[in-house]
């Protein structure tokens, strides 16, 4: 009985279509789909998802964990950030505003996630090339030491081997886990 | 002393931190200015990359590497220190036969902190004829 329904309703919409379309509109719409699909694969989205990027450290350490708000000081991985969080200025977590080159020259720390109880390592790198961002300043200081030990330092600025010096905000990458010593 | 007062002892001096693996002493100690490849930041940072494995060759490099402001300040107990450094000699292509740097060695080298490294690793990398 269904199956009736279905094939009544079918033929009522293909007579519907015939008399409502000229066969040269069919021809141009079938034309339009046929080379549409062909430049399908050219789009840049095709490309993307064709192409074998490489995972940030982020995405394979934290991969399935729960994460928080980067746009909160509290976030786990600020704990010895200080600085514009770059999630509050265009950028996230772990990338630049756009128009900011990230300095590579960076310091290093460990932060508990509190998701599964591990120290992580974590890369606070400034994002130079624009004046300051003004938004979300976080000043953290687990594991940091004096100025005078400047690689273990967060009040020092950061932009080295950047074009400008100038610094619009701060990231806090995760490369992995800290693994202790056995 | 007994093996529970050595134990005591090696306790009390290490520092508050956990140990790390080499690898993430180099992470946390090394990296931030060496970068993880070891290149060089023109005007800011010299290079490990080609660069540790000469002085690795080097009469006199073995001692140098040991005296090196990030090195003989790194927050790092001399054991701990001892197996960064043998690591990083061998990450960045010593030769098979370096000897590991010893815990007393590296405590020796980094009491005595280079005060001028740039012309002291001048002085060793000219000399090298290779």
């Amino acid at each position: 009985m269904a199956n009736d329904r279905l094939d009544r309703w079918l033929e009522r919409r293909a007579r519907g279509l015939a008399r409502g379309t000229s066969r040269r509109s069919f021809l141009a719409r079938l034309g339009t789909i046929v080379v549409g699909a062909a430049g399908l694969p050219l789009l840049p989205v095709a490309r993307a998802s064709a192409g074998q990027r490489e995972p940030a450290p982020d995405e394979i350490a934290l991969a399935g964990k729960p994460e928080g708000d980067p746009k909160r000081c509290e976030y786990w991985r600020h704990c010895a950030i200080d600085g514009f969080l770059c999630a509050c200025c265009g950028g996230s977590q772990n990338t630049c505003p756009p128009g900011t080159e990230m300095s590579s020259i960076t310091w290093i720390g460990t932060c508990k996630n509190p998701a599964d109880g591990k120290e992580y390592v974590i890369s606070y790198n400034d994002c130079c090339g624009q004046s300051v961002c003004g938004r979300c300043n976080c000043t953290r200081t687990e594991g940091e030491k004096p100025v005078y030990i400047t690689p273990k330092n967060n009040d020092a600025l950061w932009c080295f081997g950047t074009k400008s010096r100038a610094v619009q905000c701060s990231v806090a990458v995760v490369l992995g886990v800290a693994t202790e010593s056995s | 002393m007994t093996r529970a007062a050595l134990a005591a002892a090696l306790l009390a001096a290490a520092p508050a931190e956990r140990a790390h693996t080499p690898e993430i002493d180099y992470a946390l100690h090394c990296q931030g200015c060496h970068l993880a490849d070891g290149r060089a930041t023109p005007g800011s940072v010299p290079a490990l990359a080609g660069t540790v494995a000469r002085l690795a060759r080097t009469p006199g490099g073995r001692e140098y590497m040991g005296r090196v402001p990030g090195v003989a300040q790194a927050p790092l107990a001399d054991a701990e220190l001892a197996l960064l450094l043998t690591w990083v000699v061998k990450r960045f292509g010593g030769p098979d036969d370096f000897a590991p740097y010893t815990p007393d060695e590296v405590g020796r080298l980094r009491a005595q902190p280079l005060v001028d490294v740039a012309a002291a690793r001048r002085a060793l990398l000219e000399n090298d004829v290779r």
